[in-house]
């Protein structure tokens, strides 16, 4: 069973494939436009065997893992900080709001004002993007702990710090580990479009360059790779870490 | 006679809300004495929990005072224990791990831990659950694990708010009765909250009835115990003292239906 759910899932990989392929023959489609899937994978070749895709992978990904591990370094805390008080709460859930209506996206004029186009600049960008989820998650799971498991372990003589190890944390955890999820799907977005704009390694500066030679089929080869690495990632990754917090810990919203 | 353990005098208290201050409860004075177990019932939002709250130390009284063994009360602590209706078990630790859960707060040695923890696992009759998590036990079972959290951590004073309210009518027969032999073993000062007039008057030595919100403390019954230790259902039932006393608190909270 599982077995025929696995080719299922290609199914629609291999489709596309096919029509994308058929178009390119069928409608004589110029190679300025659009190259056949052959084409796409000799470039691919190139640019894995000369240590050139590793390059800019390992840029993009490292800078996706900098910026989760900041994130979650300040957000967390934040969250907690925000979503035990029901003051702050209040006042900061609609500027939360707010602004993820602003994409990281609309902050690179800014951020390239301040501090040109660096790593620097796409880094503030993703850890935007990223931590507002996360904040907004601890915050959300933090105030949905029901009051009665705080104040049973206040009479039982609990400190503030050991109410936020024993209640708060666990509580929200799987809140937290949705939220890091979240933040890391917007962040790789934007860690794209931004690198794209920078232009200093990670593959957004790969298919942008590429797209300044016309160089259609490393384009394709870099977008292929954007969509494989996020799938991986997340996958093989995140998704593991989620299913087994919620497993453990998630039994709170049954 | 017994030392005062829990002395209430002057208390009001009012909520803040949108619409202006809420009065919560009237004027209440209340003694408690060490050993004692003081049943409450009263009309529902008449302000019973709000009163049990204050005593806890969750809410600070608008007026009047609160004193545990002669000290003001101004904040939780181990001295004072609470039980709740529901929800207040944590559902990532396991029975064991539950109950231990003030011990280890305040830094029982393990060994001593494990043993009282053990003991009230067998008392409660939760045997065999001990590395479960909540959500697997029952909400009969659930209560259990909250009721022996606060037994573990030993404190003067217990707290119960409707504890057996969100409890099937069986299960809460057998519940009552070990709450009740629970009592007497351990001669705890005990404050217990119910809607249940013949609960009351099989838990308490003294059963308070309260009038409706804004509510104050209407009536006092003393409710005699001949013979020590348990009490049990079927005696209860058949003794025609206690079939009195329950009448005589039913009519009184029927005086203050809303
Ligand atoms: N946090 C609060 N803010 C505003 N009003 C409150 C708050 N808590 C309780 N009240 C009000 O105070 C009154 C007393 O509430 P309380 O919970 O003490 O009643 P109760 O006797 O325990 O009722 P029940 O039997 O239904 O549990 C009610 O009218 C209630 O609406
Ligand atoms: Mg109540």
């Amino acid at each position: 069973m599982g077995r025929f759910r696995d080719l299922r899932v290609l199914l629609p990989f291999g489709l596309t494939i096919a029509i994308w392929w058929g178009l390119k023959a069928g409608l004589d489609i110029s190679d300025k436009l659009l190259v056949s899937p052959p084409r796409v994978w000799d470039a691919f070749v190139v640019l894995a065997t000369r240590g050139i895709l590793a390059e800019y992978v390992s840029t993009s990904l490292s800078m996706i893992g900098i910026a989760t591990l900041i994130s979650f370094g300040f957000g967390v805390p934040l969250g907690f900080a925000v979503g035990t008080n029901r003051y702050a709460a209040r006042a900061l859930e609609g500027f939360l709001r707010y602004l993820q209506g602003i994409s990281g996206i609309a902050w690179l004029p800014l951020a390239i004002l301040w501090s040109g186009f660096t790593h620097t600049t796409t880094l503030a960008i993703v850890i935007y993007t990223l931590i507002v989820p996360i904040v907004f998650n601890t915050m959300t799971g933090v105030r949905a702990i029901p009051e009665n498991y705080i104040l049973a372990l206040r009479s039982l003589g609990a400190s503030r710090l050991r109410i936020v190890t024993d209640v708060y944390f666990p509580g929200a955890l799987p809140s937290i580990v949705v939220g890091t999820r979240l933040g890391m799907g917007y962040g790789w977005r934007a860690l794209i479009a931004s690198e794209m704009l920078v232009r200093q390694g990670g593959l957004g500066d790969l298919i942008f360059g590429a797209r300044t030679f016309g160089q259609i089929d490393r384009i394709m080869v870099g977008m292929i790779v954007i969509g494989t690495l996020y799938i991986v990632v997340d996958r093989l990754l995140v998704q593991p870490v989620e299913t087994m917090t919620l497993a453990r810990w998630g039994v709170l919203r049954k | 006679m017994s030392a005062d353990k829990i002395v209430v005098s002057g208390f009001r208290h009012f909520f803040q809300s949108d619409s202006g201050p809420v009065q919560a409860t009237g004027q209440i004075d209340l003694t408690i004495r060490e050993g004692e177990v003081v049943t409450l019932v009263g009309p529902s939002g008449c302000g019973k929990t709000t009163l049990l709250k204050a005593i806890a130390g969750f809410i600070a009284p608008t007026e009047g005072e609160i004193r545990c063994d002669g000290r003001l009360v101004r904040a939780p602590g181990r001295d004072r224990g609470v039980v709740f209706q529901e929800l207040a078990i944590l559902p990532w630790r396991t029975v064991r791990r539950n109950i231990a859960h003030g011990l280890e707060i305040a830094r029982v040695a393990k060994a001593e831990r494990d043993k009282t923890v053990e003991r009230l696992i067998g008392l409660m009759g939760l045997v065999g659950f001990e590395d479960r998590y909540p959500h697997e036990l029952s909400g009969g079972m659930r209560q259990r694990v909250a009721v022996a959290r606060t037994w573990a951590a030993d404190p003067d004073v217990i707290l119960m708010d409707e504890p057996f309210a969100a409890v099937d009518a069986m299960t809460r027969l057998t519940l009552q009765e070990e709450l009740g032999r629970l009592c007497a073993t351990t001669r705890k000062t005990v404050f217990f909250i119910t809607h249940s007039v013949e609960e009351a008057v099989f838990l308490g030595d003294r059963v308070l009835v309260m009038t409706r919100r804004p509510g104050t403390i209407k009536a006092t019954l003393d409710v005699p115990r001949h013979g020590k230790g348990g009490r049990d259902w079927d005696s209860f039932t058949g003794d025609p003292e206690m079939r009195a006393i329950s009448e005589q608190v039913m009519h009184l909270v029927h005086a203050e239906r809303v």
